[in-house]
């Protein structure tokens, strides 16, 4: 008799979905995330499609139904590092890093005051910095801190003025092994690292920046507090402009399309003019493909004086070295003219790189020519954006699907 | 009404552009091009014109000849299109369009052409060499006495005349073309004063030096300048005697300096377009057309032939001076009949007279806009 249990590697919407889903039909489920807590690139977003939500909306309810079931474990800070066996009877090694922090936390933040060590701060993509000790964010779950160990000097601060003592520095890594029926991998996406193109001046540049950093700039638990600034002086921006297809659709970079970016630009328009009315939006674009019933939030947008739609893709990005003011050139395909326009901020609408693009899984998947999952072993499935680039209502579905193949997979033995 | 040839494309893929139906429009080639401006806009328009088969409104187009081939659109081009080369096809395809002899599209289409056409030039000159050559002495260096100047001369007037004439002539039709419905009207005088911009590019390709990469400008100027050089001393010798003569001027004589740098110039140039070619590393030199290596190849061993003779007649060698001076006109010839009027030598015309015809074009239009506000006054008093 073969196990029942399912393991779900990747804690973002795609992965908890699959997990939720499957408990609740009553199959014992494992949840290993590599970060310190759950919800993935959600939790970093400000608002989402379809319906526009701020993501702690959505993910609320999915750690409560977490919470209420005791047949969900999950484990963060872990990685898988083998696996082996076959269907209905896979081992799965994994390693947990230590959080240096333990169960005790109870995220009163005294730690915090009292560390002397900066990072940068990845949930906002490097915007601003944190302590060495630090909590993810305001919406972490679990909320409990976490210490960079790489920025940590170990000075003892945080473990003598902990109240509760729940800082523990002497934390080792550990190694366990999960035996499971199925798998469920969701490892997800990372933004096209727009450095790569160099004509852009990602990275060199401090005022280009790329689509997710602008989903921080836009939340109110972001460096800015939802305040929309330029990077470089802490200006609110009055022209920004929107680069579509940066690394997209481009035999050098990423031959696809993501099939999100354009929406998502067309929706960061919208936070830049809440927050400025007067403010001057251009959207550089080879298409605008804003799929299915989103057509509608295209037509919307297009219609406000203040943003500009120019077809044309942006050709190069030039900085004035005193004003830190860009300057983007483009063909205007439908007024005829070279377009060579000043702006505050650059948003680069970098697509979907599958997380399996870099480094491929340790376990046995089948990829495309761009590191998407395509397949797998029998009792291996892939779910979200680690199979083709979707939006979150689509990760859902596809989640839910997973999930019913590993179950089927587990039943069938 | 706009005449559309679904087979353009196609067409064209003999000319060497085979990539334009990869474009997919997004313009980061125009928007990077350094050439361009709101009135001549390249390449993204011309891939889309090739796209839509819009062969009539490329022939009467004057765009091709802007473009200097920097490279840069090429570069980053997201559907690896290579919207540079289409360009370049465009000005082969307009040249086959603007000869009215129909060689040029041959020498472009076919290799067997090419073939037969250089090898019937290459032999048949040999051929005239050696059974209209003098004596060949063997004590001294006597070149003119093997190549009487009174013949090599006049043949070689007889022939540039020709090749001018042909030339011309398809200048002119490329003005008909390009210039269309606006040559209507300019009078003389604006002829006249615009020679100025012929005269300027001609001589100094300036426009190539809008280009981001400076080094090229200088590369070709060398190849130019070298050939004007040479190009000027064979018409001035039935005067000067520098070359076609029994007796050698000494080495300093400003006629041989001036030989030694025509021959270096172009020598130099000539082999590392060569390389270029070879090596593929700019952007300019990733695709060749066999007419761009059938223009190099003699191009290098016209130039070379003609550095030989002279070492050999420094030497004190009479026979290897004349056998090298037969093998040097052989690749004369076929050097400046086909690729002077039919290919691509031919643009040392073609692209200072499309700049020529771009300023007529301007003053056409400023007359005509300075003609609408008189008529407009006149309406308005």
């Amino acid at each position: 008799m073969g196990n029942k249990s399912i393991l779900v590697v990747g804690g973002g919407i795609s992965g908890l979905t699959a997990a939720i889903e499957a408990s609740e039909v009553g199959y014992e489920v494992f949840i290993i995330e590599k970060n310190p807590y759950l919800g993935g690139r959600v939790a970093q977003m400000n608002q989402y499609f379809p319906k526009l939500c701020p993501p702690n909306c959505g993910l609320e309810i999915n750690f409560r139904r977490i919470k209420s079931n005791p047949r969900i474990r999950f484990l963060t800070l872990a990685e898988v590092t083998g696996v082996s066996g076959q269907e209905g009877d896979f081992e799965v090694k994994v390693k947990i890093h230590p959080r240096y922090v333990n169960e005790n936390c109870t995220a009163c933040g005294k730690c915090v005051e009292v560390c002397p060590e900066e990072r940068k701060n990845t949930f906002n993509y490097g915007l601003d910095k944190t302590r060495a000790i630090y909590l993810p964010h305001l919406f972490a779950f679990p909320m409990k801190y976490v210490i960079d160990a790489a920025a940590c000097s170990k000075c003892n601060k945080c473990v003598e003025v902990c109240p509760v003592n729940a800082v523990d520095l002497n934390m080792e890594p550990k190694e366990m092994t999960l035996r499971v029926g199925s798998i469920i991998w969701a490892t997800g996406w990372n933004p096209y690292d727009a450095s790569r193109i160099g004509y852009y001046g990602f990275g060199q540049y401090q005022n280009v920046i790329n689509n997710v950093m602008l989903e921080r700039l836009a939340a109110s638990n972001g460096p800015t507090q939802g305040k929309i600034l330029r990077p470089s002086d802490g200006k609110p921006v009055e022209r920004v402009a929107f680069v579509q297809c940066a690394g997209s659709r481009d035999e050098n970079h990423l031959p696809y399309c993501s099939g999100v970016c354009c929406l998502a630009s067309l929706k960061q328009a919208t936070y830049v003019l809440e927050r400025n009315p007067d403010a001057q939006v251009y959207i550089y674009f080879i298409d605008i493909r804003a799929l299915g019933k989103f057509e509608d939030f295209y037509a919307k947008v297009k219609d406000n004086a203040n943003i500009h739609l120019i077809k044309g893709k942006a050709g190069d990005i030039t900085e004035d070295p005193a004003t830190k003011d860009l300057i983007v050139v483009v063909e205007d395909q439908e007024t005829q003219k070279l377009m060579k326009e000043k702006f505050d901020l650059v948003v680069l609408a970098t697509g979907m790189a599958p997380a399996t693009r870099e480094v491929k899984a340790p376990a046995d998947l089948v990829y495309d020519e761009n590191g998407f999952v395509v397949g797998g072993a029998p009792g291996i499935y892939s779910a979200g954006c680690v199979s083709r680039p979707m939006d979150v209502a689509s990760c859902v579905e596809d989640a839910t699907a997973a999930a019913l193949k590993a179950i089927q997979s587990t039943v069938g033995r | 009404m706009v005449t559309v040839n679904p087979h353009f494309a196609k067409k064209l893929q003999k000319f060497g552009a085979k990539t334009a139906s990869e474009c997919f429009s997004c313009g980061t080639c125009t928007a990077v091009c350094p050439l361009v401006t709101d009135e001549a806009q390249f390449p993204r328009r011309f891939m889309r014109y090739v796209q839509l088969g819009l062969e009539e409104k490329i022939k009467h187009s004057i765009e091709p000849w802007l473009c200097y081939y920097c490279g840069d659109c090429q570069k980053n081009c997201p559907r690896k299109a290579d919207p540079g080369e289409l360009m370049m096809s465009l000005r082969r395809y307009l040249t086959s369009v603007y000869d009215w002899t129909g060689l040029s599209r041959k020498l472009y289409t076919s290799m067997a052409w090419k073939v037969l056409s250089v090898g019937l030039l290459f032999f048949a000159t040999l051929a005239v060499v050696y059974s209209f050559s003098g004596e060949m002495v063997t004590e001294r260096v006597e070149l003119e006495t093997f190549a009487p100047a009174h013949i090599v001369h006049s043949v070689g007037y007889v022939f540039g005349a020709v090749l001018a004439f042909l030339l011309l002539s398809n200048v002119y039709r490329m003005y008909r073309f390009v210039m269309g419905p606006y040559a209507a009207g300019i009078p003389l005088s604006v002829y006249i004063q615009e020679l100025g911009t012929l005269i300027v590019h001609f001589a100094t390709q300036a426009r190539m030096r809008l280009c981001t990469n400076k080094s090229r400008w200088l590369r070709h100027f060398l190849i130019m300048s070298g050939y004007f050089v040479a190009f000027m001393l064979v018409n001035i010798d039935v005067v000067t005697r520098w070359s076609l003569t029994n007796e050698p001027p000494m080495w300093w004589h400003p006629g041989k300096l001036l030989w030694s740098y025509a021959s270096i110039a172009m020598l130099y140039a000539t082999t590392e377009a060569i390389i270029g070619r070879l090596s593929k590393k700019e952007p300019i030199h990733q695709y060749s057309h066999s007419t761009d290596w059938m223009f190099l190849i003699l191009l290098w061993f016209t130039v070379f032939t003609g550095l030989l003779m002279r070492i050999f007649m420094e030497l004190g060698m009479p026979l290897p001076t004349y056998h090298t001076f037969a093998l040097h006109l052989a690749f004369t010839v076929p050097l400046l009949g086909l690729e002077v009027p039919f290919t691509k030598w031919s643009h040392l015309a073609y692209r200072p007279f499309a700049l020529y015809f771009l300023r007529l074009r301007e003053r056409a239009l400023e007359m005509q806009r300075s003609k609408g506000e008189i008529s407009q006054v006149g309406v308005s008093g």
